[in-house]
């Protein structure tokens, strides 16, 4: 089994050469290495465990063993492993759990073995006074008590896309499974529950987020009111994660940690050798889990990360909590999850209200530009057939406006999504995309200040939603208004709209530095359609709308 | 995937100096990793087998790593789920298979032929608890009075009533509103689950192996909610243990264990069992026979060692495994001073590896 010295050294060099060639600098912060190197493990990963990194330098220098992380998103991670797309470019997968992985068709057979190596309760932190004025310090609190809180509006939270993060999904399980659920796994009919308890629950989500960074990111700069918005009383993650933020100190008032009393969904981090992986890998993937779940490793990751030691032995610290936490049964059918997170995106969650600025002016007639568009707003009204696809369209009862703009706002195309039967709605939001034409110059900001006009309007005609406007845009800025103007306006919109963030795109030859103060400006973020397929950042961003 | 998603892009030819000099520099790390790497003593044979998880502690036991490296052996070994074994793993890449029953070696040598195996060692299967699930069992009938006896017929009515533990009258310590169910393992995948399957179908088909598919069909809609309603499940018994012993009551109040297991933490020099840890055993239980299938002649060196070395036979008998010499065992409880195991008198045979592959078929996971 084992190669000569020489020959292995070889190929490792001849690895390490064409490493070398591809991304100068570091190894480790590519993203993902494709190229097998003997002591390297290319692992595809959940994003929140890049906080592990100076743990794993030092794993590195004990075990020879490096780490050499690709960052995906929960379900985008379970769809490259079951495809077996990861099986030439990747050794390992490392998420928060493989729970969602084990329900695809063919995924199972993917992986070999996996090791634990910490585990995290996903719960609910809560500001200290809020926390406070519920009564919820100091004493068991339930699902059914919290979800009573937040139809009533008593606190408002943020949460992750359960479609694009493991939070999110752990949250939307855990809550039906305490809510409607018999204290068994759910079943198909719970799973499709519209209880309105679920509904209350939901209802209290004030921030929502494609990503745990983002969401955190945000909730700081909320809370300490770098950002327009209102700050938010609450966050759901990791215990892990919420303790981070606690110790940091840059929170103005530390975070309760709720864990409900009638369970909670564990993630327990299975760094998991795939099925595919060498030889190699398979020993460098042992020596690695070894050291990682030594007592004194073990015990480092609790104290540097506040994530729970997988090893029986190591005593738990006192900011852990003592309290028994009960684990939740998760579902273990694939329609059941599908199911749920069906009726949770189209009837349960809030509902979202979503404005799309499309930049139609000349130069989108380049190099089919205007085909791309139109193929990315049809792969987000249900042509995308992929797993992330499926949960990522316009959902029932959202509201979608199209604004297309070139060197004026042009007329804007309102739908609202059918809550049971969202395909026709879908298939005429396609067709307003298709009909979409290149010409003329480009008013970027007249435009998104229309886009806050309408969305004034239709918040005051319906001001429940979730309200976001995404803007696409080719090039610069050449009629109307300008940056400055935005910025004037930026900081005078009334408090209905201060709430409201742009989610960018860069695309063709828009202007970076722009897009980014006008996200910056509003509470939402850059996303980068250069690098990437615009048909994959259209689906991206609707985990932030 | 946004994250790092503009790196390409910020590639750059380096200058030839430096570009050699971090070769020379990579080349000096590759070449003195790969010096790490070899091992000790080359002359070892080196040997690969794919178990199951429950046996891995042995296995990573530098005594038993000795035993084998004094007999030319360097063995090193994955671990995966019995029927994953027989099933989707890629054999090729391996001597010997270990998977943790007859049945599940049996489904196996269908596939892969060999002349020998071998059964150096049996565990029965067991509940590990805790002291205060004890009490409700006993006051729910489950377990009787003082004893270790885990009394399958009692449990299983409760079950079929879906029980939760909020409902168990006088339940303060743990009115956890969850169903009452045994904790196991992902049956598709796992021995230890399939083991249970074994002797639940047994009481279910009133008092009887299930031996042929009428039985199969009989038995079927009454054990599938004892997988299903827990949900998912973790592959192997191992990391179902861990969890037990490191998640606790909340998470795995019952787990079903291989009586190896909790015996090999009692009888270890560093013991990491919870303070109110408790072993039941259930009746009727059933015998797992750990079953040594050779893929090499290589892998036969294995199995004639594990059977025959006084020394490893020793070493089994301290992870808590009952060797076919029952002497080695009951050595091993008493120089410790842990009281004997009961004498387990309710024990059925597991169904035959077809007949539990009709089971499994029926409670949905794929062949």
């Amino acid at each position: 089994m084992r190669r000569p010295a020489a020959a292995s050294a070889a190929v490792a060099l001849i690895a390490a050469v064409a490493l070398l060639a591809g991304c100068a600098g570091s190894p480790e912060a590519t993203d993902g290495p494709t190229e097998p190197e003997p002591g390297l493990l290319r692992v595809l990963a959940g994003s929140e465990l890049a906080d592990l990194a100076p743990i794993l330098d030092e794993a590195a220098q004990a075990t020879g063993v490096r780490v050499g992380f690709d960052f995906t998103g929960t379900l985008d991670g379970a769809e490259t492993v079951a495809s077996g797309r990861a099986d030439t470019t990747h050794d390992a997968t490392w998420f928060s759990s493989n729970r969602y992985l084990a329900l695809q068709p063919g995924a199972p057979a993917k992986l070999g073995t996996a090791t634990e190596i910490v585990s995290s309760p996903v719960v609910l932190g809560l500001r200290r006074s809020v926390a406070d004025a519920l009564g919820w310090i100091g004493r068991p609190v339930t699902w059914s008590e919290i979800a009573a809180a937040a139809g009533a509006r008593q606190f408002s939270y943020g949460m992750t896309d359960p479609s694009a993060s493991n939070t999110g999904f752990s949250t939307v399980v855990a809550v039906a499974t305490a809510l409607v659920g018999s204290g068994a796994a759910l079943t198909v009919e719970q799973a499709a529950s519209t209880a309105p308890a679920l509904k209350d629950f939901f209802a209290a989500q004030t921030l929502a987020a494609g990503s745990s960074g983002f969401l955190q990111d945000a909730y700081v700069r909320r809370a300490t009111r770098a950002d327009p918005g209102p700050p938010v009383d609450g966050l759901i993650n990791y215990e892990s994660v919420l303790l981070g933020l606690n110790a940091e100190g840059t929170l103005p008032e530390p975070l309760e940690l709720i864990y409900p009393a009638d369970g909670v969904i564990t993630a327990e981090y299975p760094f998991t050798v795939l099925a595919s992986a060498s030889q190699q890998a398979r020993d460098d993937h042992r020596k690695l889990t070894e050291y990682l779940r030594t007592p004194a490793v073990q015990q480092a990751l609790m104290d540097r990360t506040f994530r729970r030691p997988a090893v029986p032995g190591v005593a738990l610290a006192p900011v852990l909590g003592t309290a028994t936490l009960v684990e939740l049964p998760f579902p273990a059918q694939a329609e059941v999850v599908d199911t749920l997170l069906t009726s949770y995106f189209d009837k349960i969650r809030r509902p979202s209200r979503t404005i799309y600025v499309l930049d139609t002016s000349g130069s989108m007639g380049q190099d089919d530009r205007i085909g791309d568009l139109r193929r990315s707003l049809a792969g987000i009204a249900g042509a995308d057939p992929s797993l992330t696809g499926q949960y990522r369209r316009f959902r029932g009862r959202e509201e979608v406006t199209l604004l297309p703009f070139s060197s004026t706002p042009g007329t804007p195309q309102t739908f609202v999504v059918d809550e049971n039967d969202p395909g026709p709605t879908r298939a005429r939001i396609a067709d307003a995309g298709n009909a979409l034409q290149a010409d003329g110059g480009t008013a970027i900001y007249d435009s998104l200040r229309r886009a806050y006009d309408i969305a004034g309007e239709q918040i005051a005609t319906d001001p429940d939603r979730f309200t976001s406007i995404v803007l696409m845009t080719d090039g610069e800025n050449t009629e109307g208004s300008d940056v400055g103007a935005f910025r004037d306006y930026a900081g005078s919109r009334p408090a209905d709209l201060r709430t409201v963030p742009v989610f960018t795109v860069l695309f063709g030859e828009s202007d970076n530095e722009q897009m980014t103060e006008v996200a910056t400006l509003t509470g939402g973020r850059t996303f980068d359609a250069r690098t990437a397929p615009l048909a994959e950042v259209f689906k991206e961003i609707r985990g932030y709308v | 995937m946004t994250v790092g998603g503009g790196r390409r892009s910020g590639r750059r030819v380096l200058s030839g100096v430096i570009a050699l000099a971090l070769l020379a520099v990579i080349a000096f790390v590759v070449l003195r990793d790969i010096g790490g790497r070899t091992d000790p003593a080359p002359e070892l044979t080196a040997v690969t087998g794919v178990i199951g998880s429950e046996k891995l502690p042995f296995f990573a036991d530098q005594r038993v790593k000795d035993v084998f490296a004094a007999n030319g052996l360097d063995v090193r070994v994955d671990s995966a789920g019995s029927r994953q074994i027989a099933t989707t793993v890629v054999l090729d890449n391996y001597d010997f298979a270990f998977p943790s029953s007859s049945p599940a070696a049996d489904r196996l040598l269908a596939a892969r032929p060999t002349p020998r195996t071998y059964a150096p060692f049996s565990s029965p299967m067991a509940v590990a608890t805790f002291a205060p699930i004890v009490d409700l069992l006993t006051r729910a009938g489950v377990v009787a009075p003082g004893t270790q006896t885990f009394d399958m017929r009692r449990y299983l009515e409760l079950a079929a009533a879906s029980t939760r533990w909020d409902q168990l009258p006088g339940n303060t310590t743990f009115p956890a509103r969850k169903d009452l169910l045994v904790s196991t393992t992902d049956v598709c995948q796992s021995n230890s689950a399939a083991m249970y399957l074994g002797f639940a179908s047994y009481v279910v088909n009133g008092e009887a192996v299930v031996a042929d598919p009428a039985g199969v069909a009989a038995v079927t809609p009454a054990v599938q909610p004892l997988f299903r309603d827990q949900g998912y499940s973790p592959p192997s018994t191992e990391v179902l243990f861990e969890d037990y012993q490191s998640a606790g009551m909340g998470r795995v109040p019952m787990a079903l264990v291989y009586e190896a297991q909790y015996l090999a933490e009692e009888l270890s020099s560093d013991p990491t069992l919870p303070a109110d840890a408790r072993l039941l055993y259930p009746s009727p239980t059933v015998f797992s026979r750990h079953t040594l299938v050779p893929l090499e002649p290589v892998g036969d060196r294995v199995g004639e060692l594990l059977t025959t070395n006084p020394e490893l036979i020793a070493l089994t008998a301290q992870y808590g495994f009952r060797p076919t010499d029952p002497r080695p065992f009951t050595e091993a409880i008493t120089a410790r001073g842990l009281p004997a195991p009961p004498t387990l008198v309710d024990v059925v045979e597991p169904p035959s590896y077809d007949i539990l592959e009709g089971m499994l078929a029926g409670l949905g996971c794929a062949p």
